[in-house]
């Protein structure tokens, strides 16, 4: 068929293009098609990657034009108590926010997958958390662990345990923002891991459970391998995203208290947009920069070991 | 047996997803005596419906809803187009450096967005989008690789025929693509659409960063900043943010399928 129509194929008007100016013809569409990323590349990535590059080795406060000072904003880094402690805060936050919400994630995906009625309405109830916007959620947060009208003092007031301060507290801050990030998050990687539970082949659990391996051994040497990719595209992400951590503190705490939940992008933010160091905050990034890129390169090597594609 | 515990887990957790929003609910109908009472009242009494009908008369609600709107509806219709011409010329079209290309789309989807807030900022600034909504709708039109990498994987799952069919009758690549492959793509315009609406709606940092003026600020930035002028009436603060979720439930509700297929093609969130 396409062979007849090719040769019943109505010559254009103008003379008959040859081979190359036809070629040339599809390059530049194909340009054209192209063009909102080829824009997208020189103004939204590389841009801002050469930029904070040379901002972060200028003081520049917007009123005059940066001055060059080498590496000064790094060294000045280097000695910054406070710098060091919103890394310290975001990596505790990281340490406790990915592991628990990957494993409560993948338990909520395998208690789904027993194919549940009614697991489209469970999947959306999960996943109303994920569309909210961190301002809403801090209003929904604030229901549960206000320590003065919160369920969560009147629950364990019910158990007979003290009140918290939670949020208020130094001590609790990160760990009460990091459960209410996995109950924000965990509907997303739900999905993520039901799509991946859903790819492992029945046949094999089958197979294993006629050779009389345990409940243990079936989710040990069938579900966990068989999901590996997806949990290694979920850790990668994750973390990515959770070392930059901005809006969440932003919202509930503002890095309170005592400067106790600052994380590392909420200085960030401080030093360029509240006392306009320029050259500062894209210190600040680059360092976070090149600590998440080496974070997903190691986890890229570790992949090899643990991760089998089928 | 199972089953049981599996059921157990899956309505224990839907309560505790659940139950926090039903409980900011009844806050925002409260009055504040009741909002802050010890030990807390869980059913307000009365019901204050009229705090919602306050939020409207004393903050410019309607403007931030509005700008939401415009931003979220002109980011959606920027990504869907642009990211369906970026991903068709990386299917379907004869590109010099295609591979590369590619390479990039999801090389930048691992790119740590904290190392573009200065230079972003400092870029709308020289172009004098500060405190416009411009900074918010504009990077959406330059296509994202996300929705490149979305739609190119669409695009390549339409079998040539349909393309050579309608190339042979003298049809330009755009006829091609607007004719032929872009109603085929229905269900992933669809899935990018809500991805885009979502991450558009909810942003918190970028409208932060780039508005000052309340007559231009984003739904999450508005209620944000009656937090602030509204001490002693956090009631009415709670109504405003529960408002703000609603048209996001709404599209929620219409379109959970594709929320559900964006997740799972995509695997990144916004």
């Amino acid at each position: 068929m396409t062979v007849l129509t090719r040769k019943a194929r109505p010559v254009a008007a103008g003379p008959p293009a040859t081979a190359r100016t036809r070629r040339a013809r599809e390059r530049a569409w194909a340009l054209a098609f192209a063009s909102p990323y080829l824009l997208h590349l020189v103004a939204l990535t590389a841009w801002p990657v050469l930029a904070s590059l040379f901002f972060s080795m200028t003081d520049y406060d917007l009123m005059s034009p940066p001055t060059f000072v080498g590496f000064g904003n790094f060294s000045r880094l280097l000695g910054d108590e406070v710098f060091w402690r919103t890394l310290g805060n975001t990596a505790y936050f990281a340490v406790l926010f990915v592991p628990t919400q990957t494993a409560l994630a993948l338990l909520l995906a395998m208690a789904l997958n027993q194919r549940l009625r009614g697991m489209a309405l469970f999947r959306a109830a999960y996943f109303v958390p994920v569309v909210s916007s961190w301002v809403v959620v801090a209003y929904v947060a604030d229901s549960v662990f206000n320590p003065q009208t919160g369920i969560a003092n009147q629950v364990l007031a019910l158990v007979g345990l003290p009140a918290e301060n939670w949020l208020q507290d130094p001590a609790l801050v990160i760990p009460t923002l990091a459960a209410v990030a996995v109950w924000k998050g965990v509907g997303y990687m739900m999905v993520l891991f039901l799509a991946g539970l859903q790819a492992i082949p029945e046949e094999r659990y089958e197979a294993a459970k006629i050779d009389g391996a345990s409940a243990w051994n079936r989710f040990r040497y069938i579900t966990l391998p068989g999901i590996s990719g997806t949990t290694f595209l979920v850790l990668v992400l994750t973390s990515i995203e959770t070392l930059q951590s901005f809006e969440q503190v932003y919202v509930m705490t503002d890095g309170g208290p005592h400067g106790a939940s600052e994380l590392t992008v909420l200085y960030l933010y401080r030093q360029g947009f509240q006392f306009f160091q320029m050259g500062y905050a894209s210190a600040v990034a680059w360092v976070l920069f090149v600590l998440v890129l080496v974070l997903t390169l190691v986890q890229f090597r570790l992949q090899r070991r643990w991760v089998h594609y089928a | 047996m199972r089953k049981t515990l599996s059921y157990l887990l899956v309505l224990s957790g839907a309560a505790v997803m659940l139950v926090p929003f039903l409980a900011a609910l009844g806050n925002s109908l409260k009055s504040f005596a009741q909002y802050i009472q010890v030990p807390p009242v869980w059913v307000p009494d009365p019901v204050q419906w009229s705090n919602y009908a306050e939020v409207w008369e004393r903050a410019p609600f309607g403007i931030y809803l509005a700008n939401s709107l415009v931003i979220a509806v002109l980011a959606v219709i920027g990504n869907v187009v642009t990211s369906a011409t970026v991903g068709h010329a990386l299917a379907r079209m004869r590109l010099p450096g295609k591979q590369a290309l590619l390479t990039m789309a999801l090389g930048t989807m691992m790119l740590p967005t904290v190392i573009t807030i200065v230079p972003n900022f400092l870029l709308f600034r020289s172009l004098g989008w500060l405190d416009t909504l411009l900074p918010l709708i504009v990077p959406y039109w330059l296509a994202t690789p996300i929705g490149i990498f979305l739609m190119r994987q669409t695009f390549l799952a339409i079998p040539r025929d349909f393309e050579e069919a309608a190339g042979l009758d003298g049809a330009n690549p755009w006829q091609v693509f607007w004719r032929v492959h872009l109603p085929l793509a229905k269900p992933a315009l669809a899935t990018l659409a809500v991805f885009t609406f979502t991450t558009s709606w909810k942003a918190v940092l970028e409208p932060v960063i780039y508005l000052t003026s309340p007559e231009n600020y984003t739904l999450p930035v508005g209620v944000l900043s009656l937090k602030g002028q509204w001490v002693g009436n956090d009631q009415l603060v709670t109504a405003a943010a529960m408002m703000s979720l609603l048209p996001m439930l709404v599209v929620f509700v219409l379109a959970q399928r594709y929320f559900v297929r964006g997740t799972m093609s995509a695997g990144l969130k916004g």
